[in-house]
Formats: structure tokens, C-alpha cells, sequence
């Protein structure tokens, strides 16, 4: 039994009169002890914490940065904290200590939404387009919170991702893995995101998309977004990748740029197979 | 000329009927299911929604008529609409605030609220009858056909008559209207476009700075006014009863799911399958089969399949058979 | 220790309101209000079963208690030979002809192949079978709903005891159970609520529109007692010496011994259901019960067979509800058809369960009692308040007339905050499931 009561559905599953998927958000803002230790663009600076005021830390003095224009790469072992580490910086975890700063500004204190309209874009691992939307109508609700005309920003997007256009009117549940992801990033561009946060944007698609999809994150970067990214693929993201940030167990375990991290003979051995 | 008078009865006691109703299920079924896309949970106060609103309608009128207000041929109550529609939302909206936002930040699972749609159906049912009373309420008034049965057979020289009411005529009228301005509202408006993706799915609709409790708040304003226009569609079609409406939402919540919860198209679809199948399996067919069959093979019997009191049963055996064979319902109920 | 004290608690508080009821209004309604209370109870109890233990959600509550009513009237009626030799067999042969059908479209569609065939076929089956069943089925019910249409008209019942009716009716209601519990559980674990809403209301059409069945609209009265008449009672000198010992008339003795009667069976048969729901609860089954309810899944890839327990707990809590209704209906001695209202009959009991505490059979219990005592004495309280609230305003006014005459319908709202409270601040119910 859950612990709260209006939580507790009594194993039902009955799906003729209630419907499933309600919101799993878990948004959590603030922090009991501001840290401040560096300078970037984006910085999750020094955080400690876990879902929840109860729950057990998973990330230890944790420090994520990129810098304007740079692409920024977590990689390590699986259940390290990588997804939880950008989470971290997008308000969705119980920050113990440490602070997140964007552009100077401490946001740490902001909800996920507030953040977005600060200039940060985030793409989830799962669930990230609106599948019964046509593809067009997904980049529209990208740019809900525009008040202004955002048929240039469509353009580019468009642009960056040309069969998203031939595709436009199609659902985005149709689509192809690969196409879905596109989208995927398209919503997120939309709000002209400053710095662009994507959850194993390759997960599940093969190695020919996945390659394109890599070309594609860096001409975002060129067009002077800053990336952050988590990567399972991490000799391939690596690669691209301006910093990169090795996790272990929720701490940083190495950090240097993507070369550095490539030659590393330690790294190597641990997490890139040799 | 047996052909054309057989016709003409089917139309007379089957097809428009027919029509009638399953635009009046409709209406109510699209209330059922954008509640169901968008909060979440079957409403079981959507009888008493529907009822309340029409309530209102019917004060409303009563009150235009001791005026002397008409809209000569058409019905005052077409004039009393608006403010049934006003009340209703203010009724839905309070309820909302009051009792439905509580469950909606404590993440409260989906059965938890139809259980607290229960508490709401009590309330609602307990306040019209407190108002109204429990008994029928005529308040249709204006031109009583479109075309009488007497005149159609004057027109036509035919046996049997069309009569076509204005109420029919109007629900049809009005549902196309209603149907249609959802429609383009859904998916053509920014802000209709913002409940498919918050119904789509609500984590994201969050990360896209979409409010949730704006398009909560602008569907509970839609499924009253879709409530009310039903409700009193209904009402002037047959009359208005507090009990009636209650007992509808088992054929509206069957032509919700037979349509696909969740799905608008489905809902209308659902209307109007649920519709034809009750007003066929009830009717009595014999005069329709006595004009096509030759004299000696015409029926003695009413040949009536079912009798009228087992409507439930038709909608319902509809049900069973649909989810049988098609469990998510003819269109896939997955968005509003 | 504290658990227990507000138990005890809150069962006395519900006995007092009893008891200040017989003192203030009447022994009568006390009565009246405990005997409901005890057939509220199982009611309730049955329902907990579903819903406590196995998160079914059935709102169909109204269609098992009216399956109980019908029971009890074809239990106990006197047998009707006539109705029988004119078309009683012709009527049973009828239904059997219409399950044969059923089970023979059934079994075409899993045994035939795949394709338009199978479809053509199944629909050839039923298409056929429904006109042979009208052919056999109507010239019957004529023929036996002629048959003294003032009084009778129907195929009449068993002439048994009628407390034999109860277990019937718990019977009758489980067979039922079953058939829905098969199509709807078995299909998906999906589609009960819809369901169970939908057959409540086809069973209580049958029951209103199959005059040969229980006369129909036209109701069954002056249905066998299992205790003594009142008339007899008072013409017995024993009888009124011993009121009269009391300081009671006669009328009013007799009166309040047979509602005595009625409370000690109908508490008897509570007590048993309520200890069996006790042990089942404790029972290794119970707890597999509470397993699956609280992960389906995990008790599935455990080899559970989920479908069957839900199947299982599915009948058995409606047999319950079947039971207590074939117990209002001796206690009403009629059966009429029209009264059953799914707002009173499904929705009521709901909010019992919920109020007492879902998953908590003493939780019901209480529900039960503690929610019929307010369905009752809503109204005259609400006529006080009535009273109080239009006490300034002037005694021809339209709109006293309406508030004092609207009072009736004032038990819905009330039910209906009841549950909404409850829901909102004590969301486990009065007595929560540990």
C-alpha cells in the first residue's frame, strides 16, 4: 500500500474509466546549501542530493558545466547518475547542496517550467514528442510559451532537420525512431533554448541515425547553443564532445575534454572497453 | 409505391429519431471523453452535470415565457441557453476548486476521483432535485413540427406520414454547430492544441510551459457548455426529468467507449452507433414490413425485436460486443 | 490497545444514535433503522469484499441485491400448477433454447476458423436461435400472463420456507456473478465498472418488464413471513398478558416483537458473514488477495492466477449482496421492481464502504449502520432545519413552500458531502484497513 492514501488505487488498472500516464514529473527546486565553486555557462555546481527529502543521495558533490557554444558529454556505467546529475540542473531533484547557475544567474530556486522560459531546453529520454500530434504541431507546442512570431525559428528547424518538413502533417507517433528523436530536439529548439539539455538522445536507434543525429547536435552547438548531453554511446559521443564529464557512483570520477577522456588510459579500460 | 411509403416510415420512426438522439449521446459522450483525456478519470456526475445545466435552461425559460419572451417559431429556450451555460460552468468550476484540485496535487490515482466523481454525482443529483423536484418539466415551446405528418401526406399524396419535429430538426442543427466549432477549437487554436498535448502527454505539455490548470480550467468551461447544449437538447426533445438524465450516462459512457475514450471522433461515431442500434432493436417493425413484403408474407406480430425497456440492453450489449472484439473501441482512444 | 477503544467507540456511538432514536422519535423507527442497518451491513460487507480486498470496482450492486428480491419471491410464493401445465416448461425450454444459442455462437467463434465463414456462421446461429427462442418464448409468456392477471399472471415459486430465499438468493446472485465475471474480468481485468453499471440496470428491466417471471411493475405483495404476524400476536392472550406485564399495548408490542424477531435472524446471518469475511481475510487466500490488489504484477509472475481470484472474490461478494437482498425483500414482504434505484442501491453502499473503511470488514459494518442511520434521519433533520432557516419568512411565500417541500431530496446532498469529506480528510475511512 502507498503511503498516501489518495495514491493508493487499490491495484486498479481499470482503463474504461480512468486513464493512465498522469504526470510523473518529479520537480523539486531549491537547496538547503548554496555552493559555488565555478564559472560556466551552465553550471550544476557541487550537488549532493536524492528524490525527495527522504530518499538516499545519489549524487555526491557533483559538479556538471558547460560552457556557450561547447558541447558537454556525462558518460559512465549504468545507475553512475548521469540522467539524475542534468535532472539535477533542470529542478527536478532534491538538491541537499550545491547550486545550479545559468549565465551568472542562480536558478537554482526556479521550477523546471521557469527555467525553460530562462533559456534552457530540455529533451527527456522517454516520452519526449507528443505522439498523436503531427510533427508540425509538436514544434508548435515547443514554442507555446512565444508570444512572439516563431515561423523563423520553424524555418530552422526545418532546415536543420529536412524530413521533418516533408513530414509535417504526419503524426509523430508514426514516425521512425530516428524522425521521433528530430522531433524531439525540434520541440526543444523552439523556445531558442540557450543551452540544450538531452537525455541518450541515440537510445535505441541504429548506428547509421545515430551518427546523423551526432552531426546534428553539432551544428546546434555551431549555432552557438551550449549541449548537454548523456551519452551511453560514450567513444562516439566522446568524440564530439568539447568537455566530458566521467560519473561514478554519482560523483565525478574524471573530467577533461573529450580528447583527454579518449587517451586516458584509465578511462579507457573502465568504461570504453579498452 | 409500397417502397416509397415503406421508406418513409422507416424514416419517420427510425432514421430521424435516430439521429435525434444519437446527436443528443453525442454531445454528451464528447463531455464524457474530454474529461476522461484530460483529467483523467470517468466522470459519473456527467448525468447530473447535464442535468443541472438544463435545469437551469428550464428555470430560464420559464421565466422569459412569464415575460413573454419568444423566439416565435423556435423555442425559448434556444434564448435561455447562455445562461444555463454560465451556470453550469460556474457549477463545474466550483466543484473543481472545491473538491477535484485537491486530488489533482496529491497525484491521487484516476479510481480515487471516479469515486469522488460518485460523491459529486450525489451532490449534484441531491441540488437539482432540491431545486426542480424530481418529477418531468415540460418547457418546449414555439412551432411543434418542422413538417407535420398530415401535411407531408398532403404534399406527397403518400400513406404514411414524415413528420419531422422542430426539436429534431434544431438538435441536429445545433450538434453540427457545437461538433464543429470543438473541432476547429481542438485543432486549430493554440489553446485547443495545448489540451491534445496535455492529454498526450501531461510531463511534457509541463516541460513546454504549457499550464495545466488553465487547460483544466478551459475544459471543465467546454464539457459544460457541451453538457448543457446536450441536456437541453435532450429536454426538448422528450422532457426533462432529473432521473432520466441520470440513467443517460450509461448510454453516453457506451458511446464514449465504443467510439475509443478519449477519442472525439470516437464519441460521436459512439453516439450515433448506440442511437441506431437502440431505436432499431426496439422499433416495431411491422408496418415498415408489411409495405415491402408481399401480402401473404406480412408479419401478425409487431415483430419488434426487443421491447423499448430494454434500451439499456441494446446499449450495452453493443458495448460488450465492441470492447469483444475491439477493446480500445472503433477509434483508438488515446487522445483528445 | 487504542485501536481497539475506538472501535468499540465508534460502534457505541452508532448504538447510542440508535437508542436515542427509539427514545426521542420512536422504538418503531429504531427498529426500522437497526434492521435496515444489519442488511446494510452485509450489503456493504459484500461489496468490501470486492472492493477492500481486490480493488474490483463494481457498481452493480443494485442488480444482486434485486437478483436476491427475486429469490425470495420464487422461493416462498405458493406454486402456481396452473401457470406451469400452460406454459411454465415452454417458457423454461424457451431460455434453454436461448443459452444453447449462445453457447453454441460461443463455441462456433472459437472453434471455427478464422475468416468471413466464422463470422457468417456465428451471426447465422444467433440470428436463428433468437427467432426459435421468440417462437418458443412468447406464446408462453401469453399463456401464463393470462392466467388471472389481478393476482397471479406469473409462474408463481416453490412455496418453501422463505428463509431458504437467502442462500438462493446468494446463489442466484453468484450465477450471475459468474457470467459477468467471465465475460468482463476474463476478457481484460478492464471492463467491470462499465459493465456491472450496465447489467445492474438490464437485470432490473428484465425484473420490471417479465411479468410471467415476478409479475413486473405490478409487484409481488404479501410475500411469506419467517416470523409471526402481527394480527396473530395480538389475538394471542399469552401474547398481550406478557405486554401488558411490559406496560405495552398490545399493537405496539406485537409490532416491535416481530422487528425483534427480524434484527436477531438478520443479526445471526451478519455475525456468520461477518466472521467468515474475518477468517477469509486472515486466510493464506485473503492475504494472496491483498497481494495481487497491492502488485498485480508481482503476483502474477509469482504463478498467480490473477483472473481466477478476481473471478473468485468477484462472485462470492456478490452472493453476499445477493443475500441481504432477498433478506430486505422478506423483511418488506414485496417485491417491487420500481423502487430499485441505482443511486440507493449501488451508490449508497458505496459511500457505507467507503466512509467505514475499505478493506476493513468491521470498517463496513459500521459503514453500513452509520450511513443508513443518516439516510434516515436526514430528512427529518433536514425538515427541522427547514423550519429553523424559514422561520422568518412569511407563510404564504412561494419560496418556503418549495424549501419546506424540497427537504425529501435533501438525503442525496447529504450522502453525497458525507462521502466527499470523508474522502478528502479521513481517506482510509472511520475504521482503516491496517
Amino acid at each position: 500500500m502507498s503511503s498516501n492514501p489518495y495514491q493508493d488505487g487499490r491495484g486498479n488498472k481499470d482503463r474504461t474509466i480512468t486513464k493512465s500516464g498522469g504526470g510523473t514529473l518529479n520537480v523539486d527546486t531549491g537547496t538547503e546549501q548554496d555552493k559555488h565553486t565555478g564559472e560556466a555557462f551552465l553550471i550544476g555546481d557541487s550537488m549532493t542530493g536524492g528524490y525527495g527529502k527522504t530518499g538516499p543521495d545519489i549524487l555526491h558533490d557533483c559538479t556538471i558545466a558547460v560552457n556557450k557554444g561547447e558541447i558537454a558529454v556525462i558518460v559512465g556505467p549504468n545507475g553512475a547518475g548521469k540522467s539524475t546529475a542534468m535532472k539535477a540542473t533542470f529542478g527536478m531533484l532534491h538538491l541537499r547542496a550545491g547550486s545550479v547557475r545559468l549565465d551568472g544567474q542562480d536558478i537554482t530556486r526556479l521550477s523546471p517550467q521557469a527555467r525553460v522560459r530562462q533559456g534552457m531546453g530540455f529533451v527527456p529520454q522517454t516520452s519526449n514528442i507528443f505522439t498523436s500530434m503531427t510533427v508540425q504541431e509538436n514544434l508548435e507546442m515547443g514554442a507555446f510559451i512565444r508570444t512572439d512570431d516563431f515561423s523563423d525559428t520553424l524555418a530552422q528547424v526545418y532546415n536543420l532537420f529536412p524530413i521533418l518538413k516533408d513530414k509535417r502533417h504526419q503524426a509523430a507517433g508514426e514516425l521512425s525512431g530516428g524522425q521521433r528523436q528530430q522531433v524531439a530536439v525540434g520541440r526543444a529548439l523552439m523556445t531558442q533554448p540557450k543551452v540544450l539539455l538531452l537525455d541518450e538522445p541515440t537510445a535505441g536507434v541504429s548506428p547509421i541515425v545515430m551518427d546523423e543525429l551526432f552531426d546534428r547536435i553539432i551544428e546546434v552547438a555551431r549555432s552557438g547553443i551550449s549541449v548537454l548531453m548523456v551519452e551511453q554511446n560514450a567513444r562516439q559521443a566522446l568524440e564530439i564532445a568539447d568537455k566530458g564529464y566521467v560519473l561514478v557512483q554519482g560523483a565525478n570520477a574524471h573530467t577533461g575534454t573529450g580528447k583527454e577522456l579518449l587517451a586516458d588510459p584509465e578511462v579507457r579500460q573502465s568504461f570504453l572497453g579498452g | 409505391m409500397d417502397f416509397l411509403n415503406a421508406i418513409v416510415a422507416l424514416s419517420n420512426f427510425v432514421l430521424i429519431p435516430a439521429i435525434a438522439y444519437g446527436s443528443q449521446l453525442a454531445l454528451g459522450a464528447l463531455g464524457v471523453t474530454l474529461i476522461y483525456g484530460i483529467l483523467r478519470f470517468s466522470n459519473f456526475a456527467h448525468g447530473d452535470t447535464m442535468a443541472f445545466g438544463t435545469m437551469v435552461v428550464v428555470l430560464v425559460t420559464w421565466w422569459f415565457q412569464s415575460m413573454g419572451l419568444n423566439l416565435g417559431p423556435l423555442p425559448t429556450a434556444l434564448l435561455a441557453l447562455p445562461f444555463g451555460i454560465i451556470a453550469c460552468s460556474a457549477l463545474v468550476i466550483g466543484t473543481d476548486k472545491l473538491v477535484y484540485k485537491f486530488y489533482r496535487e496529491q497525484k491521487a490515482k484516476p479510481v480515487i476521483l471516479v469515486i469522488v466523481s460518485m460523491g459529486v454525482m450525489f451532490i449534484m443529483n441531491g441540488l437539482v432535485r432540491f431545486i426542480i423536484g424530481p418529477n418531468d418539466q415540460r418547457f418546449a415551446d414555439g412551432e411543434r413540427f418542422i413538417i407535420s405528418a398530415r401535411d407531408f401526406k398532403q404534399m406527397t399524396g403518400l400513406q404514411e406520414g414524415l413528420a419531422i419535429k422542430t426539436t429534431q430538426g434544431l438538435t441536429v442543427i445545433t450538434a453540427l454547430i457545437v461538433v464543429a466549432l470543438l473541432f476547429w477549437f481542438l485543432n486549430r487554436t493554440r489553446t485547443g492544441k495545448s489540451m491534445r498535448a496535455y492529454s498526450d502527454n501531461e510531463d511534457l505539455a509541463l516541460l513546454s510551459g504549457i499550464n495545466p490548470e488553465r487547460v483544466v480550467l478551459y475544459t471543465w468551461l467546454i464539457v459544460a457548455a457541451l453538457a448543457t447544449v446536450a441536456g437541453t437538447l435532450y429536454g426538448l426533445d422528450k422532457t426533462f426529468k432529473p432521473f432520466t438524465y441520470f440513467q443517460l450516462l450509461l448510454p453516453i459512457f457506451a458511446s464514449a467507449i465504443v467510439g475509443g475514450l478519449g477519442s472525439p471522433l470516437g464519441a460521436i461515431t459512439g453516439g450515433f452507433v448506440i442511437a441506431f442500434s437502440e431505436v432499431t432493436i426496439t422499433y416495431a417493425w411491422k408496418k415498415v414490413l408489411t409495405y415491402l413484403l408481399p401480402e401473404n408474407l406480412a408479419p401478425d406480430g409487431l415483430v419488434q425485436l426487443l421491447s423499448t425497456d430494454y434500451k439499456f440492453a441494446v446499449s450495452f450489449a453493443i458495448l460488450v460486443i465492441v470492447l469483444l472484439f475491439k477493446p480500445t473501441g472503433l477509434f483508438k482512444g488515446k487522445s483528445v | 490497545m487504542t485501536d481497539t477503544t475506538k472501535k468499540i467507540g465508534l460502534f457505541a456511538i452508532v448504538g447510542l444514535l440508535i437508542v436515542l432514536t427509539g427514545v426521542i422519535q420512536s422504538w418503531n423507527t429504531a427498529l426500522q433503522i437497526l434492521n435496515m442497518g444489519l442488511i446494510s451491513a452485509i450489503m456493504a460487507l459484500g461489496v468490501n469484499l470486492q472492493w477492500g480486498f481486490a480493488g474490483l470496482f463494481n457498481v452493480g450492486i443494485m442488480g444482486f441485491v434485486a437478483l436476491g428480491g427475486l429469490a425470495t419471491v420464487l422461493v416462498s410464493t405458493d406454486p402456481l400448477p396452473e401457470a406451469w401445465s400452460a406454459g411454465g416448461f415452454r417458457i423454461l425450454l424457451a431460455l434453454v433454447l436461448g443459452a444453447a444459442t449462445v453457447v453454441a455462437a460461443v463455441l462456433s467463434y472459437a472453434r471455427l476458423a478464422k475468416g468471413k465463414a466464422r463470422t457468417l456462421a456465428m451471426l447465422a446461429i444467433l440470428v436463428v436461435g433468437f427467432f426459435l427462442y421468440r417462437w418458443v418464448f412468447d406464446p408462453a409468456v401469453e399463456a401464463v400472463e393470462a392466467i388471472n392477471p389481478a393476482m397471479a399472471g406469473n409462474i408463481g415459486g416453490l412455496g418453501l420456507p422463505v428463509v431458504l430465499a437467502w442462500p438462493v438468493g446468494g446463489l442466484l446472485a453468484a450465477g450471475v456473478a459468474w457470467i459477468i465475471g467471465k465475460t468482463a474480468l476474463g476478457l481484460r481485468s478492464d471492463y467491470l465498472a462499465i459493465a456491472t453499471l450496465g447489467i445492474a440496470e438490464i437485470i432490473i428491466a428484465v425484473m420490471k418488464n417479465e411479468d410471467w417471471l415476478a409479475r413486473g411493475v405490478k409487484n409481488v405483495i404479501g410475500l411469506p413471513r419467517p416470523v409471526p404476524y402481527e394480527i396473530d400476536l395480538q389475538q394471542s392472550t399469552a401474547f398481550v398478558d406478557r405486554a401488558t406485564s411490559f406496560g405495552l399495548t398490545a399493537t405496539t408490542a406485537s409490532t416491535l416483537w416481530v422487528k425483534l424477531l427480524y434484527a436477531g435472524l438478520f443479526t445471526v446471518v451478519l455475525l456468520i458473514l461477518l466472521w467468515m469475511a474475518q477468517k477469509a481475510l486472515h486466510s493464506p487466500w485473503g492475504r494472496m488477495m491483498r497481494a495481487i490488489r497491492d502488485n498485480e504484477v508481482a503476483s502474477e509472475a509469482m504463478g498467480k492466477d490473477v483472473t481466477r481470484r478476481h473471478l473468485q472474490v468477484f462472485i462470492l461478494g456478490s452472493a453476499v449482496c445477493g443475500i441481504a437482498g432477498a433478506m430486505m425483500t422478506t423483511l418488506d414482504g414485496q417485491l417491487t421492481p420500481g423502487t430499485y434505484q441505482p443511486l440507493r442501491f449501488t451508490f449508497l453502499i458505496w459511500v457505507m464502504v467507503i466512509v467505514g473503511g475499505s478493506g476493513n470488514n468491521l470498517g463496513a459494518v459500521l459503514g453500513g449502520f452509520l450511513i443508513w442511520f443518516l439516510w434516515v434521519q436526514v430528512e427529518p433533520l433536514g425538515q427541522a432545519l427547514m423550519q429553523v432557516i424559514t422561520y422568518g419568512m412569511a407563510d404564504d411565500s412561494a419560496l418556503k413552500a418549495h424549501l419546506l417541500d424540497s427537504t425529501a431530496h435533501m438525503r442525496l446532498l447529504t450522502m453525497g458531502l458525507v462521502l466527499l469529506l470523508v474522502l478528502r480528510f479521513s481517506p482510509r475511512g472511520l475504521i482503516p484497513e491496517k
